[in-house]
């Protein structure tokens, strides 16, 4: 063999001293689809910013043909040879698919030519199977997918040695994530290295090559594709898993009143859901980014004004196109963004906490010790708490209102440490003893099989499975990387 | 017909009508002359319209230009005595520095352009009043007074022409390099600009430099042409540039627009001051006519408006299932 394009010495970068990314080593050969695997901060995505030079790494060094290179930015790395297919979409919608794809192009000369610029756009357009698409179209007008297929054909078209692509299939649908892999195949003949990040682990033994598997930031196997089966591959991501979810706790006779979802679509993220959940219990909605599963959460809470479908808490229908009706039926919706959707970071945490009600003083003393807040701290403002105390006062501003009926959470513990977990799941589950309906989207399979009584697992915008105990870690995962139709 | 393209041509078709209707409610038929003022009404705006435009499309605002505006009027007035060539030239080199600096300061501290815009402009003031002692300079230099109003084929002048000019070059600049794609990628996601590999600080620091040169230059045009520099111009010219920059199609949440959009609105905002002037109207209905167009194109651009649509559309739907 000759000598590998990429190599990867001993990369490794901390966050604040928490080490994500441990002393990983991989090779990729000229023509060669190498996947990286792994749960949910194994370190996948470190790994793709320090080679697309977005983060310098602390310690090891990265060669492209045999030399060392300082990857200091992204556009170094770009003159180096280096394109990305981002995780979060990195095309502006405001512009064309024409200028898109020229934008950042080291290599686009400064004057435009357009008819030439044009007419190489539309090639491009065409290999990877989207001619319906104009290259003078607005970015803008396109869908999710297509801004996708956008995003991936820029980056094949760029010359480049490597490409790296970051769960680039997570919100496409089957078809295009085909026209997708043939792209990429494509790519890899003509003697690129591809590195390849996804959740969906069929499609990564479909496409790669080789496949590489961290966990908690170190490199825990490297193999060839066609010795691995998605079982094998998963007990490498999960290392031993003790978690399993536990028979179903039973509900509770006297608390019958529900939130009743049926037939909730959402254009373009939610095919259909219909869920029935009963007070005192708390839901678990299992899915990766792009499944649906945070979707139904926000469509219920009133932030998705295009969804229909029928909603009703305590057997009354629930407006729910607009955050304020689905709040006055009872709903409440903890984000799974803090800083952007929910908190005034810079209020103290007693107004945090009391900010939805009438009863100030008393209610936040109570309140915090509910949530596990130290009561010196009321005054400070929220910024100033760690991420899980930050998540506490979040949670802890829809507890005790006697208001609200059923709880949403999307991700419920992003971000916390372990202790700030444990205090939030507590929190939960005190929620539901009260009586209030529970249901939270996660990724995290720990918390998942931890807190959930039934366990939905969901993706492509429809549910795979509806879990009341008896299924572990390694289920979860299958279907959330496979789906139903591939089991 | 796209956002950006619709807004401008829209305002300008609106004006241009009302402004050939004007001799049915006056009685007095169109002069060139009329047309002549109201290309002189754009040359007096059109520099501060593209300087404020070309910052809003990428998602800036650049609240310092007519501070500029100020002291690059009062830096032409002095310098130009004995050579209106050299004194339009300090003004536009005093103008680039500003805006670099600027541009410098926003681009590598990662501040927001409108509190650093707004000590500019406050601090530019200061120098303006600096330079002239508070007072008035009188520009004694008749033959540039002169020369920069005379009529240029019966409706232009030098002025005019050369505002038209600078519109003609940001447009060809912007229309036939990978810049203009950059500024408004730059406006529209700055993220996905830098992920993509735009130099996003470099473009920031050109932009508020061309923008403190272009309000410079059509300080000094300014001055030049009322034959005197004022420490203080008030803030009607910016409010005026704000106006034509929207009516240009340029969105306020950046990303959006174009010199010809700027252009026709900038020309917009002209002609309506002209055609009350026409028509004996008080000074004060102009106003009026600002907020008026104004507000309705603020409407069309608004997101809120969008999403209640988007929500009509959705509830038909259900209502249809």
């Amino acid at each position: 063999m000759t000598q590998p394009l990429v190599v990867i010495d001993a990369l490794a970068r901390s966050f604040a001293g928490v080490p994500a990314v441990r002393e990983v080593s991989l090779t990729v050969g000229a023509g060669e689809i190498h996947a990286l695997c792994g749960h949910n901060g194994a370190g996948k995505s470190t790994v793709v910013k320090m080679l697309s030079g977005q983060l310098t790494p602390d310690a090891g060094r990265v060669l492209l043909a045999g030399e060392e290179v300082d990857l200091r930015s992204r556009q170094v790395a770009q003159q180096l040879g280096v394109a990305l297919v981002d995780q979060e979409l990195s095309v502006v919608p405001a512009l064309t698919v024409l200028e898109n794809m020229m934008l950042g192009d080291i290599d686009a000369p400064l004057i435009k030519r357009r008819r030439a610029a044009a007419e190489r756009c539309r090639e491009i357009l065409r290999d990877i199977g989207l001619e319906r698409l104009r290259p003078g179209q607005l970015v803008s007008t396109l869908s999710l997918g297509e801004r996708q297929l956008v995003e991936i054909a820029k980056a094949l078209s760029q010359r480049a040695r490597v490409v790296i692509l970051d769960e680039p299939t997570a919100t496409l649908s089957e078809a295009e994530s085909q026209t997708v892999f043939a792209a990429v195949r494509r790519v890899a003949a003509r003697g690129c290295a591809v590195i390849f990040v996804s959740h969906r682990l069929p499609e990564v033994l479909e496409l790669c090559d080789t496949v590489t598997v961290l966990r908690d930031g170190r490199r825990v196997t490297t193999a060839p594709a066609a010795e691995l089966t998605v079982e094998r591959l998963i007990v490498h991501m999960l290392g031993e898993t003790p978690h399993r979810l536990e028979a179903s706790r039973q509900p509770d006779p006297d608390l019958t009143h529900a939130l009743r979802i049926e037939h909730l679509r959402v254009p373009g993220r939610l095919a259909d859901f219909t869920l029935t959940a009963r007070a005192g219990r708390i839901y678990a909605l299992a899915g990766q980014l792009g499944s649906g599963a945070s979707d139904v959460l926000r469509a219920v809470a009133g932030l998705h004004p295009t969804a229909d479908g029928s909603v009703e808490l305590r057997d009354r229908a629930v407006p729910f196109r607009s955050p304020v009706g689905a709040a006055r039926a009872g709903i409440a919706f903890v984000s799974n963004d803090r800083k952007g959707e929910g908190l005034f970071l810079d209020q103290s945490v007693a107004r945090n906490l009391t900010a939805t009600r009438l009863h100030k003083a008393r209610t936040a003393r109570s309140l915090a010790a509910r949530a596990g807040l130290p009561e010196d701290r009321l005054a400070d403002p929220v910024r100033a708490l760690s991420g899980g105390n930050q998540q506490k006062v979040f949670v802890g501003r829809s507890l005790d209102r006697p208001d609200v009926h059923a709880l949403l959470l999307d991700e419920p513990t992003r971000g916390v440490d372990v202790g700030g977990r444990a205090a939030i799941h507590r929190l939960l589950r005190d929620a539901a003893d009260a009586g209030l309906v529970v249901v939270f989207a996660s990724t995290e399979l720990e918390e998942l099989l931890e807190l959930g009584d039934v366990i939905l697992t969901m993706r492509d915008g429809r549910v795979v499975e509806t879990y009341q105990g008896g299924t572990d870690g390694a289920a979860l995962m299958r279907d959330m990387t496979e789906g139903k139709d591939a089991a | 017909m796209r956002q950006e393209r619709l807004v401008p041509a829209a305002a300008l078709l609106l004006v241009v009508v009302a402004f050939a209707l004007t001799p049915l409610g006056t009685g007095v038929p169109l002069a060139t002359f009329d047309i002549y003022n109201a290309l002189q009404g754009f040359a007096q705006i059109g520099l501060l319209a593209l300087a404020i435009g070309l910052t809003m499309i990428a998602g800036e605002f650049d609240l310092s230009v007519v501070g500029t505006y100020a002291v690059g009027g009062m830096i032409a007035v002095q310098a130009g005595q004995s050579s209106a060539v050299l004194g339009l030239l300090a003004a536009v080199v005093a103008g680039a520095v500003i805006g670099a600096v600027q541009g410098g300061l926003i681009a590598w501290l990662r501040v927001p352009s409108v509190p650093v815009t707004l000590a500019a402009y406050i601090a530019l003031l200061g120098l303006a009043y600096a330079i002239s002692g508070g007072l008035s300079v009188t520009f004694t230099n008749r033959d540039a007074t002169l020369w920069v109003d005379q009529t240029v084929a019966g409706v232009f002048s030098p002025r005019s022409l050369i505002t038209l000019a600078a519109f003609g070059l940001a447009a060809l600049v912007l229309g036939g390099t990978r810049l203009g794609a950059e500024l408004r990628a730059i406006g529209g996601d700055r993220r996905a600009s830098r992920v993509a590999g735009v130099r996003v600080d470099r473009r920031l620091v050109l932009l508020f430099t061309t923008s403190g040169t272009l309000a410079a230059l059509g300080g000094g045009l300014l001055c030049f042409s009322f034959a005197s520099a004022n420490p203080d111009p008030g803030l009607r010219p910016l409010l005026i540039a704000a106006v034509a920059a929207l009516l240009g199609g340029v969105s306020l949440a950046g990303g959006r627009g174009n010199p010809w959009g700027l252009l026709a609105g900038a020309l917009a905002v002209a002609l309506l001051a002209q055609i009350v002037a026409v028509a004996y109207l008080p000074d004060w209905s102009t106003q009026l006519f600002y907020a008026a167009l104004l507000a309705v194109i603020v409407a069309i651009d608004s997101p809120g408006l969008r999403r209640g649509i988007d929500r009509i559309r959705a509830r038909t739907r259900t209502a249809e299932a």
